[in-house]
């Protein structure tokens, strides 16, 4: 199990998949361009590897998280752990 | 007191008298019969098929239930609320409960019916037509108001049962498919009396529970609503109007996923997604995540692609470059000055000798001519060929011919040279010329 975000990058584990990805893409998309400044070009590349890295680290986490919403007798709602094994 | 007498005579009273008879009236009977009927038998299910049945414009229903060996009248009163009430036709099969009683006004026992349960599949898909039919018109399946789910879900609601196939078919795909995915379960029946009102409870308490987080909480980006295939009765609490009005309510996309491909719900239709089973639902619920792994998956290996493409386009334009700043270079401009210098060097000394060579030939010739052109010369060669000439006129002439014999012999007067004897008459004049002198005749004959 890989921790999402690494100690003293706390930028990094609060970009959510769907913004990681989003740039990624345009990352790749601009990087599709021959116009682009040789510096660019790899500057681009540097952040891609940086989005892709975050990407994987998302969507590497853990097993599905599943937990159990409880109404109480005092009409609170809880969520407990729910245990189930997915392989099984 | 006389003690009475049992004669064998005696056959005591024969009709006793008037006041010992019991008499009832007709309403005293049926109201005996319909005390007896109640008090004894009451309240009572009972089944059968529905047959002569009659809707009256007041509301009431009358009917007669039968099975293969008796009838039994049925009214259903217009103030019973009963739901199936629409859908009692003749043939249908039923299961009521009532109470058995009497109508008095024409003596014919009946069953007051207080509720009625469908029976059979015919029946169950009659329902199943109706609620569609009425919630269609309601506009609870409207296009329109079918929402998008959105693309990349975070956290879901979960309504099914906890321990059916259904739950580990969905949490097996979104394992597989999108580990990240966080879900909230909110367990109850799915079949059953009462499913239907606990599937209702779980997806309100959902949006209960969403409208309760604090902001900071990720909310719930859609439920999924599933369970597993079955027979249409064990699936029928997905057709029931409360699990409907649920689904339409809910301030959350829903996703309705129950049976299999071949089963469609009043669920089904009112949710915003339907999806064919429930691994099919997990599996539209993690799609945009799971296609973007496979891109994020790609991702490097494109961009490496791009720079290495890019870096052998900048190789391929640095070697142009440096080929064409070498041919560029003043000293290549000197070195071609310096070899176009010995070209013309050469060439000039090339041309300088042919014009004095061409200079010498005109002179030797001009010279030769001047040597020949001296008078004494030509002089000398003007004589010369005088003689050549006489020689020549000496040849041509006849001299030389007469002088070894021959002699011209001509017409006397007119000078022609005669050449034929047939034209020579007789007496003609002729000269004859020899090599030397002349001789003059005539002809004889």
């Amino acid at each position: 199990m890989s921790k999402p975000a690494k100690a003293g990058d706390p930028a990094k584990g609060s970009l959510p998949f769907e913004e990681a990805l989003k740039k990624l893409e345009s990352v790749v998309e601009a990087m599709e361009s021959d116009d682009l400044p040789l510096e660019t070009l790899l500057a681009r590349y540097e952040e891609g590897a940086r989005l892709v890295k975050i990407c994987q680290e998302k969507i590497a986490e853990a097993e599905v998280k599943i937990q159990q919403l409880e109404n109480n007798a005092a009409g609170e709602m809880k969520l407990k752990p729910f245990g189930i094994d997915v392989e099984a | 007191m006389s003690k009475p007498v049992k004669s064998q005579w005696n056959f005591g009273e024969l009709f006793s008298p008037a006041e010992m008879r019991k008499v009832l009236s007709v309403s005293e009977l049926t109201g005996t019969v319909r005390a007896l009927l109640e008090k004894q038998i009451g309240t009572v299910w009972v089944s059968g098929e529905i047959t002569n049945l009659r809707a009256q414009g007041s509301g009431h229903i009358y009917f007669t239930l039968k099975d293969a060996g008796a009838q039994l009248s049925c009214v259903l009163f217009s103030r019973e609320k009963v739901s199936q009430r629409d859908l009692l036709a003749d043939g249908q099969k039923v299961l009521l409960q009532g109470e058995v009683t009497v109508y008095e006004a024409r003596g014919q026992y009946q069953l007051i019916v207080r509720d009625v349960e469908l029976q059979g599949v015919g029946a169950l898909q009659i329902a199943f037509e109706k609620l569609k039919q009425k919630l269609a018109a309601e506009g609870l399946f409207a296009a329109e108001r079918k929402r998008e789910l959105p693309k990349f879900p975070a956290r879901i609601g979960l309504v099914t049962s906890p321990t059916s196939a259904a739950i580990r078919d969905v949490l097996h795909v979104v394992q597989r498919r999108n580990p990240a995915l966080e879900i909230v379960l909110v367990p109850c029946r799915v079949q059953g009396d009462g499913a239907a009102l606990e599937i209702a409870e779980a997806i309100h308490t959902l949006n209960a529970f969403n409208s309760s987080l604090a902001t900071r909480h990720s909310p719930l980006d859609l439920i999924l609503v599933t369970r597993g295939g079955g027979s249409l009765e064990d699936l029928w609490a997905f057709n029931e109007e409360v699990v409907a009005r649920a689904i339409f309510e809910s301030a959350i996309p829903i996703v309705s996923a129950v049976g299999h491909e071949i089963d469609f719900t009043i669920a089904d239709f009112v949710a915003d997604v339907r999806a064919a089973t429930p691994s099919a639902a997990a599996e539209i619920i993690t799609e945009d995540v799971f296609a973007s792994r496979e891109f994020v998956g790609a991702a490097m290996d494109l961009m490496q692609l791009r720079v290495r493409r890019r870096m052998r386009i900048e190789n391929e334009n640095f070697d142009s470059l440096a080929g064409r700043l070498t041919r560029l270079h003043p000293r290549r401009k000197l070195d071609n000055s310096l070899q176009r210098l010995d070209d013309l060097q050469s060439g000039l000394w090339r041309n300088l000798k042919t014009a004095a060579r061409s200079r010498h030939l005109v002179l030797q010739n001009l010279a030769g001519r001047f040597l020949r052109a001296k008078p004494s010369l030509a002089l000398k060669m003007q004589r010369e060929s005088l003689r050549q000439l006489e020689k020549r006129l000496i040849s041509l002439g006849p001299e030389q011919v007469l002088a070894r014999g021959y002699s011209i012999t001509t017409d006397a007067a007119s000078g022609k040279v005669l050449r034929h004897a047939a034209k020579v008459e007789a007496g003609q004049k002729l000269k004859t010329r020899l090599a030397n002198g002349e001789v003059f005749s005539r002809v004889d004959e």
